[in-house]
């Protein structure tokens, strides 16, 4: 009888059921529909082609327009401060890198998602990176009980990439630990026809990052309980990174290690001329196209190393979109339909297919399977867990500015690693003063 | 004879009849009204971003609220920069910077326009070969010696490993990087004091020069004693132009070596605009250029001292 039940009462669910579904769709795409033209404000970089394709397939599927004003990375936040200080932004969202956005966030430059569109909510697949969509303008950081002011369209982290021929030629596992780094460099460094390891110095701080938080260590950090901040760029765990990434610097790279921009690592990587270096997610595509590659299909991905294998700490470098204050609220619901669509699973898997690096992690599941992308996006989904923030505050560019500084004067020798940290928490500790933060001492104080 | 007409130096117009106020607009006060327009543009593309820069740089200015917050705080961004480590090395190495290139790029410019100016044969293509460097827009200029600097993959180190000779990380080592940026601005901007000075020593009148030469001078006689003390004008107007515009160097260094390795490279443009952009400091940021503006005042004050000196009015 239940049987019977069932099996006459199964079909009518599932009628109700895809009726209903269909429906949700049809709302969902229905209130994406008929909305006014866009425009977004966004700089040249390997994922831009694949961000032109989801445009397009919005486009596609919604009727509306998106027009994209494409700059160069240097021009980005000169264009987005100045559309945020006129009237009307003339853009109406904002592509803010990781190390920006906090300005954005904190002077109230670009709307808090609740107010746009209240009845959002984030879906839970999508990774908030540390909570880097947040902001929580009592402790003046992203922390988790912020708002959501922007949406993670770039899911950038950190992740080792390595020449998996020459591991396999010398028997070699994808290192897990810095001494494992060390030791697999000193077997493969050949100069100058490969070299072991290189580390970015130009500029350094994002790179440094990697060690720094797989010790345990952080630039500055927040109490939560008593609101009270510490710097801790001059602690143990800081020397011991700061020491390895030096050492790795000095013995495996290029004798232009001093000036070792982020393109001068991909290229000697994809010219393979390089064993394994750390680098953003994204650099995956410079690796597959034979056009500017001469080892496609030789190069793997892992998660970053740490001082043991269970310590590891790939750091975010993601790019959030943002949507300007200043613009008419039909103009930002626009946007907000945009960014809502674009954080959908169909939406991202298409995304990520044409080359995107997603922000969701079932995303990151289902094509990690997937041998054309499978290679580097496990990688990022195994990495998932052990995600560290940047420092996110008003004054990050300031601080990180200060860690550039003092990193290249180690790389040079013209600062030793101690001297090298001990400015950087004299000088961090003044701005966080000067900037109203509440304070710890400095432990050299 | 002819009789001449007795001429005064003030022609007199007839005086425009009407009210003495009117008379005086129409008449005396025409040359106000003819320049008003001039002066008004000057002042709304000139004087009003330059007092808002200097308002600024006595400010603390930055976002709250969606919008720019000021606040005054007297001298501080300037005492601030005192104690900016950052800011002091990229003033002395924008001045070195400015010294040396100005300094090289002027002689070998007057070298060349001397060259080109006595050469019979090929004079045409000269020019055009040695003016196409200033053509090509600084971030080309960058971007291309940034690819024959490259350490491993660069035409220089590929010639010095063909000669059997060790190559260099030129942007790379303190010792290299700073020489390698001078020797691109100079590549680039050599055209530019070669191009001015080239027009200034075509229009010098020849007859005091064949004068001299029928007087005995030698050729060395004439270009010191003729040629150099008439060129000097022209010579302080492209100098001063280009101390100007290298005081301001951005695109090369920016894509160079972004101020590295370390600081070695680090000039004051491409610092205020980080500052100003990047860290969000625009009081201070405005401060750093206000300073940047008053040394190039000092440094056109000195030219023209110099230049009034060498003409005996000084």
């Amino acid at each position: 009888m239940n049987q019977n039940h069932r099996t006459q009462a199964g079909p009518r669910f599932r009628r109700w059921g895809i009726a209903l579904l269909l429906t949700a769709a049809v709302c969902g795409v229905a209130s994406a529909q008929s909305q006014p033209p866009i425009t977004i404000l966004i700089n040249t970089s390997p994922w831009l082609p694949s961000f032109k394709s989801l445009v397009s397939q919005y486009e596609k599927e919604t009727g509306n327009k998106v027009n994209l004003n494409v700059v160069p990375f240097s021009a980005m936040i000169q264009k987005s401060l100045n559309a945020v200080s006129s009237k009307t932004s003339e853009y109406d969202i904002l592509n803010l890198n990781e190390q920006w956005y906090s300005q954005f966030y904190s002077g109230g430059l670009v709307t808090p998602i609740k107010d746009i569109d209240p009845s959002y909510t984030l879906p839970k697949q999508v990774i908030e990176y540390a909570y880097a969509d947040r902001w929580d303008p009592k402790v003046g950081a992203s922390t988790k009980n912020g708002e959501v002011y922007g949406f993670p369209i770039n899911g950038n982290i950190q992740l080792l990439f390595y020449r998996k021929d020459l591991f396999a030629k010398h028997n070699l596992q994808p290192p897990k630990t810095w001494a494992d780094v060390e030791k697999d460099a000193k077997i493969l460094n050949d100069p100058p026809n490969v070299y072991g390891f290189v580390t970015r110095t130009s500029p350094p701080n994002y790179n440094f990052q990697a060690w720094l938080h797989s010790y345990g260590g952080t630039i500055i950090s927040l109490d939560q309980s008593t609101g009270t901040w510490s710097v801790n760029i001059d602690n143990a765990a800081a020397h011991q990174a700061l020491d390895e990434w030096l050492k790795l610097t000095w013995s495996y790279s290029p004798p232009n290690y001093a000036n070792m921009g982020q393109s001068d690592e991909i290229s000697l990587m994809a010219s393979g001329h390089l064993a394994m270096f750390i680098v953003a997610s994204a650099a995956e595509s410079n690796f597959t196209n034979p056009n500017t590659s001469s080892v496609v299909g030789k190069i793997g991905a892992a998660v970053t190393p740490g001082p043991t294998a269970d310590a590891r700490a790939p750091t975010s470098g993601i790019w959030v979109m943002g949507i300007p204050h200043n613009l008419p609220k039909a103009k930002q619901l626009a946007a907000a339909k945009f960014l809502e669509w674009a954080m959908t699973k169909p939406a991202e898997l298409a995304y990520a297919k044409a080359g995107g690096v997603p922000v969701r992690q079932d995303v990151y599941e289902e094509l990690a399977k997937d041998p054309k992308y499978g290679w580097w996006m496990q990688a990022v989904a195994d990495s998932t867990p052990y995600i560290k923030a940047q420092v996110r505050i008003k004054e990050t560019p300031q601080i990180l500015s200060v860690i550039d500084r003092v990193l290249g004067q180690a790389v040079i020798k013209k600062m030793t690693a101690d001297q090298a940290l001990k400015q950087a928490a004299t000088e961090i500790h003044q701005i966080m003063v000067k900037g109203g933060y509440k304070m710890a001492p400095l432990s050299s104080q | 004879m002819s009789e001449t007409t007795p001429v005064t130096r003030k022609a007199k117009r007839p005086a425009t009849t009407g009210p003495r106020g009117v008379r005086w607009l129409l008449d005396a006060g025409f040359k106000y009204w003819a320049l008003a327009p001039a002066l008004a543009i000057l002042a709304l593309l000139t004087l009003y971003p330059a007092v808002q820069l200097i308002r600024m740089s006595f400010s603390s200015v930055g976002y709250a609220g969606g919008h720019i917050a000021w606040s005054p705080v007297g001298l501080a961004n300037f005492t601030q920069i005192l104690g900016d480590a950052t800011a002091m090395v990229a003033f002395r190495n924008t001045l070195v910077f400015v010294a040396i290139t100005v300094a090289c790029e002027t002689l070998l410019g007057l070298a060349l326009a001397l060259a080109v100016s006595e050469s019979r044969r090929l004079s045409g293509f000269y020019r055009t070969v040695l003016m196409l460097p200033v053509l090509i827009p600084p971030i080309g200029i960058g971007a291309m010696w940034l690819m024959m600097y490259d350490f491993n993959y660069g035409f220089i180190d590929k010639v010095l490993s063909a000669l059997h000779l060790t190559p260099q990380p030129w942007l790379a080592t303190t010792r290299l990087a700073f020489p390698s940026i001078l020797v691109v601005d100079i590549w680039h901007w050599t055209s530019f004091l070669f191009l001015i000075i080239l027009a200034g020593l075509e229009s010098l009148p020849q007859d005091i020069n064949e004068a001299a030469q029928i007087d005995g001078a030698s050729h060395f006689q004439r270009l010191w004693h003729v040629t150099l003390p008439l060129l000097r004008p022209t010579i302080t107007v492209a100098a001063m132009l280009r101390t100007i515009f290298a005081f301001k160097i951005f695109d090369e260094i920016y894509l160079l070596t972004n101020g590295g390795p370390g600081d070695s490279t680090q000039v004051i443009t491409p610092y205020i605009q980080q500052v100003f952009f990047i860290q969000g400091r625009m009081g201070y940021a405005a401060a750093l250029a206000v300073v940047t503006a008053l040394l190039i005042t000092i440094f056109v004050i000195v030219y023209q001292r110099v230049d009034a000196a060498l003409s005996g009015q000084g």
